[in-house]
């Protein structure tokens, strides 16, 4: 990491000069020698340091000198220089003027698809160089002071999140082995704390609500057969959750019959309230949280964002773990979706890790837990087909019949005591038809989704039979995930064709897989869509689609758009779920969690000076919002209409969901047309020389238009330019793409190594 | 108007000469400590992003804790909202309607009373005098904020700390560990009471002792005292202080203005606390509330002082006396039935001498006049600091029915010299972690077992790493390197002891059965254990402050 970090002074500190080439492009070598006149002293950079060709200079210099001011500061001026690099091709200006950390979850989809428009980027490059020139000269020459020099710059611009200032803090104490050990304590901690409230049903006696069906399931699995289990009294929260909820509900209750037998005791316990039987319940959830929620998202930020610092990756990790709404569900209302989609998230970190197989495993668990996991299918299952089309003929058709056996063999085991040697044929239907249980009604409660908004002007139950509405709804939401699984199969193909191609040159050392960043948005627009459009649905599901935007928005810098997006969404799936909360008694945790939350990422909508009128919109939702809780609190609803404010909240929150849909598609699109483009660049113009290199460079810097070709080189300067030798090239490349997936750039650098 | 001008200059001062005595008369000439409006104003600007933080993530903490378990503290200040909104001011400390009656002084009634105002208004049910026991969710969520937001006065007394300090980065994260300080948090936001508040004052005050606003500091801490006379514990060290370096002049003369600004200020604090009960002549009453002297040597969970050592020793000896039935040891028949007890009431010791009041006040004296001596001889702030810390320890060690909650009374000074130097750091460790540990049991239900060790946990983590890596030094010779392993296992221990704890009611269940029944005290061992424990590490801390007073300062 220190060579990393030793390369990154020189990249910030000549930020201010590429925006000046930029500006005045025929006149490089001049402006670089008037730069050092802006302001800066000379004993910090000398100006023979420069005289190169620009972006090979950007990143090439390492002399000693430039040691001193190496230490705290760099990882966000890299960033920052990255973007200014890279954003000059897309539409929307950054939402703020300065931006820290800056790439999104993966480099393609920030080196490629972060968004400035010309005149963003001078705003955004001015104000870093006036950061610098108000760094300087604090900073003075020795490297300890740097440091001390910072916090000034930080207070005026107001970038850091809380979560960063405390990552930046740990780790100049020197106790980064103790950062995550904190976060797991802490955030455990807060999650007991969020269970001292009350849960569903909590004192509402005959039907109760979740936390009794959840121990209702515990106490039927310890004293009932396997065979009864789908079956026992089901109007009393009959078992409607898949095999591996039915096991580890046994589990607990074997375990809490062992502490005290009256908390599961058959028929006699229904009910229970004793503070005893709670801090029980809570136990276990929040021990499988620590078992498989946890753990994955650790894993996720040790793979999906290797090539960040740990400090960033312990601010991912604060995000993604403080996420108010599964916060408020799991240890609020009582339920176990952080299992569900812990498993989930883990097979997305096996995937990344090139471990299908296992990840396939993963996620049939994830299944087999709670079918909400079907969500997901499409995209998962759209990926690994992907990744078998990637492969070519033989590996990829290898891979397949792996896939299709290990995940049979899964289902079965998991339904294993409902089939054939063990029970007759027709046994299997108890828990398929309560799984699926297509009998009730279009959506429950009121749910944010298109059908229980379009009901209010369309009563759909009147004008359609069930049959019919089971179906449009299937078509619907197929319609809905259509975009983005064809893009998977599509990409896949593609890279597949475009591998065989390159195959000769390329010394294929098991590369990551192409189509990796596409995975996210594709679980987020197929469990966006399943929410929108498919039969009954509940406000919880909301999590669901949740846990891939939270993915993006952890790796995702402050100012850009999917941050913003991202944080918005959370904010409104809570605020959707607020009719729930507050029936459970947990209006004050749903205020503290998110307040908490928002807090703890620096998220602050009234923040963000809005320049056009689309930056209104999130304050405009807030403001709708905010207003709905103050009338609610003030005025009780009228008699006409007893649901109105239930109804207000559904129309509020359901054009969010959708817009998040839609965006997640084209970003999809996007994300994907880098990846088919950059492949077919690299087979057509392979860069030869970084001379060549840096003058295509400087023409896409232009910022006209931008083809394959000019980002292929783009990606290959930048990654030549991290360095010199050829170890440091494969190192700096891996830098940028290797935990991500993205091979291109690295072979990209891989062809540019010959030159050197 | 005039204060802000008046902590900047004093802030600068104070970084030229910590305790210089010809500062003082400057800023005390220059005007008020009292907040205006201004200052609130600059206040408020003032914060920094850092704190914000812990202002935000601390406030969502302690909201989550609203519905978390409630001591009978909690019923007994809804009762003196009750008592101060519907009874006129002459019946408030005769009323006898609740058992709790009111037995802080007249400030904390007051202040009740401010408090009884809006509780009316959000729901009149909180101040109806004969509603005993009501624990409605506005009612819990009103106390709660209460506590949460005079909090803000411990914010805002550690925040002007952070100002004006010799070394803002360090005492950034001391004043962080007292806002956020365990013992606040078990006592304060889970058990009910006011301490943060009142903290709050006793801080504001030492800090302008520190800024060389001494006639402020009198002044407010004969308000502390008339919010809550356990700060008695402190008033020597005080006195002394005050006395030594703001109405004598260094060479040893009377400074008559100084003696009488400070005279005056403290009687009129006091006028305005006690006149109206003077005037009614129920002092005598009044007193009577304050001071009752009718309990027992120890709590019953005996708090971890000399006293828990010493009951112990008198367990074990009578154990051993009655195994070996030693000649000449004269067994107390009421004393073997009141330590295998150990209810609240009357100790009475089995086998070693009995303790009278006037013992334990003779006791404290002394060991305080030692302290004051020196403080006399070195009347700087930091000397101010520890024979304040020491004094409140003194009368935490020696007191009469001490509570486990007075060990806040040291701890807070102390953690203000924790980054002075190792031997400071190490006693404060010390001193931190087993008196946060011995407040343990003041909550026993299993949900917030783990509220409360888990947050120590976090709270050690984050505070004392990095005041370790600041003022590590090798311990210097063979002696100290055994006593530093020696303090690092007794440190260890605690784990295992929380492990006891946690596992003793499932063991007592299914092996000690038969036990229990015979003697029926065993449900007392994991107290037992817990407060011996605690009380060795603390007598420990105590002597190494003493022994780091005396000879070091």
């Amino acid at each position: 990491m220190d060579e990393i970090y030793s390369m990154m002074p020189q990249a910030s500190s000549s930020s201010p000069r590429a925006a000046r080439l930029r500006k005045t492009p025929t006149t490089s070598r001049d402006t670089l020698h008037t730069f050092p006149e802006r302001g800066q002293p000379p004993r910090l950079k000398t100006p023979t340091l420069f005289p190169r060709s620009p972006s090979i200079g950007i990143r090439s210099n390492t002399s000693d000198t430039d040691h001193s001011e190496i230490i705290a500061p760099i990882p966000r001026k890299h960033m920052t220089i990255q973007r200014n690099e890279s954003q000059h091709w897309l539409g929307s200006p950054p939402l703020s003027p300065v931006s820290t950390v800056s790439r999104a979850l993966s480099p393609a989809s920030s080196t490629f698809l972060d968004t400035a428009n010309p005149r963003g980027l001078r705003r955004h490059t001015q104000s870093f160089s006036s950061l610098l020139e108000h760094d300087k000269p604090a900073s003075g020459s020795i490297a300890s002071s740097v440091p001390r020099a910072r916090p000034p710059a930080e207070n005026k611009n107001e970038e850091t999140s809380p979560a960063r200032r405390w990552a930046r803090w740990i780790h100049k104490q020197g106790l980064k082995q103790l950062a995550i050990p904190l976060i797991l304590l802490v955030s455990t901690l807060v999650r007991w704390c969020i269970g001292l409230g009350s849960y569903s049903g909590q004192g509402t006696p005959i039907m109760f609500g979740d936390y009794e069906a959840q121990r209702h399931w515990m106490e039927l699995t310890i004293h009932l057969p396997f065979r009864q289990w789908y079956t026992y009294d089901l109007p009393y929260w009959g078992l409607d959750y898949p095999p591996l909820t039915a096991y580890v509900s046994w589990l607990c209750g074997i375990v809490g019959s062992w502490i005290d037998p009256t908390w599961f005791a058959l028929y006699t316990s229904r009910g229970i309230e004793t503070p005893g039987s709670k801090v029980y319940m809570r136990a276990t959830v929040v021990f499988f949280d620590l078992l498989v929620y946890i753990p994955s998202v650790i894993l996720f930020t040790h793979t999906w964002q290797s090539n960040r610092s740990s400090r960033t990756q312990h601010v991912a990790l604060l995000t993604l773990l403080f996420q108010p709404a599964l916060l408020l569900i799991d240890f609020g209302h009582f339920q176990y979706n952080s299992v569900m989609l812990g498993f989930t998230l883990l097979a997305i970190d096996l995937f990344a890790k090139g471990q299908d197989v296992l990840g396939a495993i993963c996620f049939v668990l994830s299944l087999g837990f709670k079918q909400m996991a079907l969500y997901y299918a499409p995209a998962i299952g759209s990926y690994l087909l992907a990744k078998c089309l990637c492969l070519g003929f033989v590996e990829g058709s290898r891979l397949f019949i792996r896939l299709a056996i290990v995940t049979s063999i899964s289902f079965v085991i998991l339904f294993l005591p409902w089939l054939p040697p063990f029970a007759p044929i027709p046994s299997i239907l108890a828990p398929i038809s309560r799984i699926f249980p297509f009998a009730r009604g279009l959506f429950e409660d009121k749910v944010a989704n298109f059908w229980c908004a379009s009901n209010i002007v369309f009563k759909w139950r009147l004008w359609l039979s069930r049959d019919t509405l089971v179906k449009l709804s299937a078509v619907l939401t197929a319609l809905g995930f259509f975009p983005s699984v064809t893009g998977l199969l599509y990409h896949g193909y593609q890279v597949g064709a475009s591998e065989k191609l390159s195959k000769k040159e390329t010394s294929s050392n098991a590369p990551p897989v192409p189509i990796l960043p596409l995975l996210p948005y594709a679980l987020l627009a197929s469990s966006m869509s399943f929410f929108l459009f498919s039969f009954q649905v509940h406000e919880k599901t909301i999590l669901v689609p949740l846990l891939p935007l939270t993915l993006l928005v952890s790796g995702s810098s402050p100012s850009s758009f999917t941050f913003q997006l991202g944080v918005l969404v959370n904010n409104v799936a809570v605020f959707s779920m607020w009719p729930l909360l507050q029936r459970d008694g947990l209006a004050l945790q749903y205020f503290a969690v998110t307040l908490l939350w928002n807090r703890l990422i620096g998220y602050n909508p009234l923040k963000y000076k809005p320049g056009t009128l689309v930056h209104y919109i999130p304050l405009v939702i807030y403001a709708a919002c905010f207003t709905l809780h103050v009338l609610e609190t003030l005025i009780p609803p009228p008699a006409r209409l007893p649901d109105i404010y239930p109804v207000l909240n559904v129309l509020i929150s359901t054009p969010v969901f959708a817009f998040t849909w839609l965006w997640a598609i084209k970003r999809g699109i996007e994300v994907g047309w880098a990846i088919g483009g950059l492949g077919h660049a690299q087979a057509s113009s392979p860069s030869s020389s970084s001379a060549l290199a840096a003058s295509r460079s400087k023409q896409s810097v232009d910022g006209q238009g931008a083809n394959g070709s000019e980002r292929a080189v783009k990606s290959a300067v930048e990654a030549a330019g991290l360095g010199l030798g050829a170890p440091s090239v494969d190192r700096a490349a891996g830098l940028r793409t290797r935990s991500l997936g993205y091979a291109q750039a690295r072979r990209a650098s891989s062809a540019l190594r010959d030159p050197f | 108007m005039a204060s802000s001008p008046t902590s900047r200059r004093a802030s600068k001062e104070d970084k030229q000469a910590q305790g210089d005595e010809q500062n003082a008369k400057k800023v005390e000439k220059s005007g008020s400590f009292w907040p205006t409006w201004q200052s609130v104003r600059e206040l408020w600007s003032d914060i920094s992003p850092f704190e914000w933080d812990v202002l935000v993530a601390s406030t969502c903490f302690k909201v989550l804790l609203f519905p978390s378990y409630r001591s009978t503290d909690f019923e007994v200040h809804r009762n003196w909202l009750a008592i101060t909104h519907s009874l006129p001011i002459s019946r408030w400390y005769y009323d006898t309607t609740s058992e709790w009656t009111l037995d802080y002084p007249p400030f904390f009634a007051y202040f009740e009373k401010v408090l009884s105002i809006p509780a009316y208004f959000i729901d009149p049910k909180i101040v109806d005098l004969n509603n005993l026991n009501y624990d409605s969710w506005s009612v819990i969520a009103y106390q709660r904020t209460t506590v949460i937001l005079t909090e803000l006065v411990l914010g805002a007394a550690v925040h002007r700390f952070i100002r004006g300090s010799t070394d803002p980065s360090m005492q950034k994260i001391i004043s962080a560990s007292l806002f956020l300080h365990p013992g606040f948090l078990i006592v304060d936001h889970i058990h009910f009471q006011y301490n943060g508040f009142m903290f709050g004052i006793l801080l504001w005050s030492i800090l302008m002792a520190r800024n060389g606003n001494k006639l402020a500091s009198g002044f407010l801490f004969a308000v502390l005292l008339n919010f809550k006379h356990i700060y008695m514990y402190l008033a020597p060290a005080y006195f002394i202080y005050l006395l030594r370096s703001f109405c004598l002049s260094p060479s040893g003369a009377l400074l008559p203005s100084h003696f009488l600004s400070l005279a005056n200020a403290v009687i009129l604090v006091f006028l305005v606390s006690l006149g109206p009960f003077l005037l009614m002549g129920q002092l005598p009453q009044l007193l009577s509330r304050l001071f009752p002297f009718t309990r027992g040597l120890n709590h019953a969970y005996w708090a971890p002082n000399a006293w828990a050592l010493v009951t112990a020793a008198d367990r074990v000896l009578l154990k051993v006396a009655q195994q070996f039935h030693v000649e000449g040891l004269q067994i107390n028949a009421s004393g073997v039935a009141s330590t295998s007890r150990g209810l609240v009431g009357d100790t009475v010791f089995a086998v070693l001498p009995n303790i009278k009041p006037i013992h334990t006040f003779i006791v404290t004296i002394a060991f305080q006049v030692v302290y004051l001596i020196k403080l006399w001889r070195t009347p700087t702030y930091k000397s101010f600091l520890t024979a304040l810390t020491l004094c409140g320890y003194t009368s935490f060690m020696f007191g009469w029915h001490v509570h486990e909650k007075a060990i806040l009374l040291v701890l807070v000074p102390l953690s203000l010299l924790a980054a002075e130097n190792q031997a400071f750091f190490r006693t404060f460790t010390l001193a931190s972690v087993a008196g946060v540990f011995s407040l343990f049991p003041l909550m026993f239900t299993p949900a917030e077992t783990f509220v409360k060790v888990a947050y120590s946990l976090a709270w050690a983590f984050l505070v004392l790493p990095p005041i370790s890596k600041r003022v590590y030094e090798f311990p210097r010779s063979l002696p100290f390197v055994i006593l530093d392993t020696l303090e690092r296992a007794y440190i260890a221990g605690f784990a295992l002891l929380q492990l006891f704890v946690l596992a003793f009611p499932l063991f007592s269940r299914t092996k000690l059965q038969g036990i229990e029944d015979e003697k029926g005290g065993m449900a007392f061992l994991p107290l037992m254990l817990t407060s011996v424990y605690c009380a060795v590490g603390l007598v420990w801390a105590f002597v190494r402050l003493s022994v780091i007073y005396l000879r070091q300062m």
